[in-house]
């Protein structure tokens, strides 16, 4: 048997060597520089430092790196079965599961990637423009678990945060995308998933039900934690049980992909 | 061929609900063998390569390939396999050469030279650093080809491979799966409807129709040793009514436009040849007529259309 790593490398070669793929990192890198130019040049008397702007930006960025990642995983393997190129995939001396796994990582990997580069650039165009502050007062708030950290924890911890709900939003759409073969579903459903958590979360305070604090849909948003806050209304739990709960789903979610991948027949 | 068989098929089944769409499918196919699968559309030709390189898992039976059961030693069995499964789909946004190395990575021990040495046999290397997408159908056929012999199989399995090629495409890759099949010793397993193409590269061929096998025929070598088989032949003479009465009823005959034909076993046809000289008739050619495989195909089933 060659080599494992050979899978992952012919994956990112199937990432990489797309225009779209490098049109995505595009805009990775251009609209936060438009955000913090657009905002200089009209907010006259609002005053930023280069960290929180680079937070705020960050939340559209993981937005957008999301949606990619997602559009990517529902390509890796919905697109193979479209494409036909399954059949010539899965007749080689490999099991279904390395292949798949292989598919698992180059995404991670491409997520990863793009939101390193989201790190970089929001790191460094906010302190081209604004300046850069060692010591920004009123960044974190006074109940902040990282009360007295530097600026660059509490960055990297925010960044952190949301690369590992962006991770659980994209097993889910790679899970979709081997139990459909249909990147559109996948695409759709993820999306769904990733915008309608504070519409969920807010109609889960009404049902104020104990087994709202299970549900998926509010520990995606692991940055309420670091402003001393919790993502479940009206239920407080804990960073450690967020991580928990976001595990489960993970888990579950690749026990399905993993299921279907290399149960079904391919045909048609 | 003295040697075990490349790949043996047992019993093996497909129902998909309540459809048997494959039904107890027995055949060997040794090493160094063209082997064709003929079967008109629907019978379930590419449903059976499906689950050659396990693509589909079979509801009943089991095939090896190369002593490896593709049910439990999957990866085992496959890897001696190569294979166009239905259409050469390959990755449109990456170059041909991109998509060679992608698949040879998938293998041990394919070097830059066996691609170079790949490329060249199948013809592409003016074209192979374009992308896919620009691949005509043909050109697409070849890096199917391509994929599928990378890492020398043992067992080399196309569906429906002349689809798409121009003649001198066919006529390319006939003579290299027999190359291929001579000097490399590799089984070719290959299906197709086109049925005098089989005729020409094949060495034996199952038909199958409905999803069952009718009928295993070896095309090589019959004719000239089986003399005591009995034979359609046609005598061109110059007065064919005048021959029939010196026939004595030897042979049932029929007369035909220039002649007559007879069915008869080698040493009758001799006979009856010295006859008609020696009657004074003017035998101007005996001819063999043998059954092209087509008509063959359309006895055995029934000329049926699909099935
Ligand atoms: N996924 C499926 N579900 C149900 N029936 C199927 C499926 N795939 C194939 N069949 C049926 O199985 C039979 C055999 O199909 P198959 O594609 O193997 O035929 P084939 O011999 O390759 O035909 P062709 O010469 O047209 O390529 C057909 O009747 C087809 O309708
Ligand atoms: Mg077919």
């Amino acid at each position: 048997m060659a080599n494992f790593w050979n899978l992952v490398r012919n994956e990112n070669m199937k990432i990489y060597r797309r225009i779209a793929t490098w049109i995505m990192m595009g805009f990775v890198v251009l609209v936060p520089v438009l955000l913090t130019v657009l905002f200089s040049i009209f907010s006259q008397g609002e005053k930023l430092n280069n960290w929180e702007m680079m937070l705020l930006e960050s939340q559209i960025l993981f937005q957008l790196i999301t949606i990619f990642a997602v559009v990517k995983a529902a390509e890796s393997v919905a697109g193979e079965f479209t494409m036909g190129t399954i059949k010539l995939l899965l007749i080689r001396p490999w099991s279904r599961s390395s292949i798949l796994l292989s598919k698992f990582i180059s995404v991670v990997l491409f997520a990863l990637f793009f939101s390193v580069v989201g790190f970089a650039v929001t790191w460094l165009i906010n302190v081209v423009v604004f300046g850069y502050v060692s010591d920004p007062a009123g960044l974190i708030p006074p109940n902040s678990p990282l009360t007295g950290s530097s600026p660059w924890a509490y960055a990297l911890m925010s960044y952190l945060d949301q690369f590992i709900a962006l991770v659980v939003v994209v097993t889910f759409g790679f899970m979709l995308s081997s139990a459909f073969r249909s990147s559109g579903l996948a695409i759709g459903l993820s999306i769904f998933l990733l915008l309608s958590g504070s519409i969920v979360s807010g109609l889960l305070a009404i049902a104020d039900k104990p087994w709202v604090k299970y549900v998926l849909f509010p520990h995606l948003r692991l940055t309420s934690y670091l402003d001393g806050g919790s993502p479940v209304p009206n239920y407080p739990t804990t960073f450690a049980f967020s991580l928990g709960v976001l595990a489960v789903y993970f888990i579950i979610f690749n026990i399905v992909s993993w299921t279907v991948f290399t149960k079904r027949d391919v045909a048609g | 061929m003295s040697q075990a068989p490349v790949v043996r098929l047992q019993n093996v089944s497909k129902r998909i609900g309540s459809r048997t769409i494959i039904d107890r499918l027995t055949l060997e196919v040794n090493p160094g063998e063209v082997f064709g699968f003929l079967g008109p559309n629907g019978s379930g030709k590419t449903t059976t390569i499906r689950m050659m390189v396990g693509l589909i898992t079979m509801s009943g039976g089991d095939i090896s390939i190369a002593g490896h059961s593709v049910k439990s030693a999957f990866p085992q069995a496959v890897s001696h396999v190569g294979a166009i499964v239905e259409n050469p789909e390959m990755y449109k946004f990456l170059t041909g050469y991109q998509n060679l190395v992608h698949f040879a990575r998938m293998n041990r021990g394919i070097t830059k030279q066996r691609i170079d040495e790949v490329i060249e046999l199948v013809g592409l290397q003016g074209r192979i650093h374009d992308k896919v997408k620009k691949y005509s159908l043909g050109m697409r056929q070849r890096l199917g080809v391509a994929q599928a012999i990378l890492h020398r199989p043992s067992l080399l399995i196309l569906d429906e491979p002349t689809n798409g090629l121009d003649p001198a495409g066919i006529r390319e890759l006939r003579d290299y799966l027999r190359r291929l099949s001579r000097e490399e010793g590799t089984a070719v397993f290959v299906s197709s409807h086109l049925l005098s193409e089989m005729e020409l590269m094949c060495d034996r061929v199952a038909i199958i129709q409905k999803g069952q096998l009718i009928d295993i025929r070896s095309l090589r070598g019959e004719t000239a040793e089986t003399s005591q088989a009995m034979e359609e032949v046609l005598f061109e003479v110059d007065h064919p009514d005048a021959a029939i009465g010196v026939l004595e009823g030897r042979g049932a005959a029929n007369v035909v436009e220039g002649g007559f034909t007879v069915t008869a076993d080698r040493e009758t046809i001799a006979d009856l040849n010295r006859r008609l000289v020696m009657a004074g008739v003017r035998v101007y050619a005996i001819r063999t007529k043998i059954k092209s495989l087509e008509d063959q195909f359309l006895e055995v089933t029934g000329g049926e259309t699909v099935g």
